[in-house]
């Protein structure tokens, strides 16, 4: 492993990718713009001065990607054949979450322009909402995947979970405060969909059968708000619940090895 | 048949396929689903849906056969799409053959209601102005519970 951007006297050069074979190049990262709860119900509404933020951040993404080369001292000049930039609002963890994808058939990687893209967006935002917010705190700013070109595929290891939160499994930055179910224990597994998933910060966890109060629907959620306070969500407005992919109420009881989903309202069709 | 799929379909090559070596079918109604530009929000680029692997496919398997118990019906054949999908883009397929056209066609509705209110598909807009996951609705419920009543007219 070697820096590319330095010589063998160790001085800064731009790399010569003449030669390299063209090939389809990807890359998405990502990062966060946190504020305060009104400044993100005022950006959701469109109440800020200056009009409309995420337009006008998308824009500016995008043409920050494009730029990258006028930045940063080293990089080429790619002609990219795709930018994205898109915004989730994040009412739970009170931020906005950027991501952006680039794309290019070429000889080089659009990694930095992809962290480019993500970091003039968030710049763009704390801009257009400065007069309402100024302790705005930008984060989190990495590269989620990159795709093509000779060092192969990266894909960054745990998900960008935005704030810790109970699992049972005890990935890499997550809080595993649950104890992890051996094989002659019963247990419960759960399961959170959709929009509660990414409300809840987690899509599965499992539970010792013998940690619910009552073996049923209810007990489950008990013993999971006690592990969590944020759990309280499941208890609060329209929760729907299926035992082994039936639906189900709190008083359905559950037995070993079953599998409880928690999910919104549904909305296909 | 059911199917739960990332691809798209052709509605006519679907009732086609229902119908291929039958005489004894003498309606058939087919209701296509597609995605709007417009909803909750202006401005819709795309939208994403998720599903529950395994339950969505019970939960539609128990709703045409809800109907195949009220209707005589011939054929029925039900096509969900899942992931990314644009404005314009099909979404959902119901078939609904049988002898004469009203099972046909009130089954057809019965099952679009009751795919809408109970088997569990999650749709997250992307617009313009950002993403969100869409609200279940109320005109929804009213439309599913109308099968409940005796009076099954539409208010």
């Amino acid at each position: 492993m070697s820096l590319t951007h330095l010589n063998q006297r160790g001085e800064a050069h731009m790399v010569d990718v003449a030669d390299k074979p063209e090939s389809r190049r990807e890359a998405t990262a990502s990062g966060y713009i946190r504020m305060k709860p009104e400044t993100l119900e005022l950006l959701s509404e469109g109440g800020l001065p200056k009009g409309d933020v995420l337009a006008t951040a998308r824009i500016a993404g995008i043409q920050a990607a494009k730029r990258t080369h006028e930045l940063i001292p080293l990089c080429h000049a790619l002609l990219l054949s795709k930018v994205t930039v898109d915004f989730h609002l994040d009412k739970v963890n009170s931020c906005v979450d950027v991501v952006a994808t680039c794309r290019l058939n070429g000889r080089t990687g659009v990694e930095m322009e992809a962290l480019t893209a993500v970091s003039v967006a968030c710049l763009t935002l704390y801009d257009m909402c400065k007069a309402v917010d100024k302790d705005m705190e930008i984060g989190a700013i990495h590269l989620d995947a990159k795709r093509g070109g000779k060092s192969g595929d990266y894909q960054r290891q745990g998900a960008p979970a935005a704030a810790p939160i109970v699992t049972g499994e005890g990935a890499s930055g997550q809080v595993s405060v649950g104890s992890r179910c051996g094989i002659d224990s019963h247990c419960v597994r759960v399961k959170f969909l959709a929009e509660l998933r990414e409300q809840l910060g987690v899509a599965d966890l499992t539970l010792p059968l013998d940690s619910l109060p009552s073996t049923d629907v209810g007990g489950l959620k008990s013993a999971l708000v006690k592990r969590d306070p944020r759990f309280a969500r499941l208890t609060e407005g329209r929760v729907l619940c299926a035992v082994n992919q039936v639906m189900a109420l709190d008083p359905t009881p559950i037995t070993n090895d079953d599998e409880v989903a928690f999910f919104p309202p549904v909305t296909g069709g | 048949m059911i199917r739960v799929q990332e691809a798209s379909f052709d509605a006519g090559h679907e009732q086609q396929q229902l119908l291929a070596g039958r005489s004894d079918i003498g309606a058939v109604v087919s209701f296509t689903g597609l995605v709007r530009d417009f909803n909750e929000r202006p401005d819709i680029t795309a939208l994403t849906l998720e599903h529950y692997p395994g339950m969505t496919e019970a939960a539609l398997g128990e709703i045409v056969t809800e109907a195949e118990a009220r209707w005589s019906l011939q054929g029925v054949r039900v096509i969900h799409r899942v992931g990314r999908l644009v404005p314009g883009d099909p979404i959902v397929l119901v078939v609904v053959a049988s002898a004469h056209r009203r099972a046909a066609f009130e089954a057809c509705d019965f099952i679009m209601d009751h795919l809408k209110t109970r088997a569990p598909f999650w749709k997250k807009e992307h617009s313009i102005t950002g993403d969100y996951w869409v609200a279940e609705r109320e005109s929804d419920h009213r439309d599913a519970s109308r099968w409940e009543s005796e009076n099954d007219e539409i208010p």
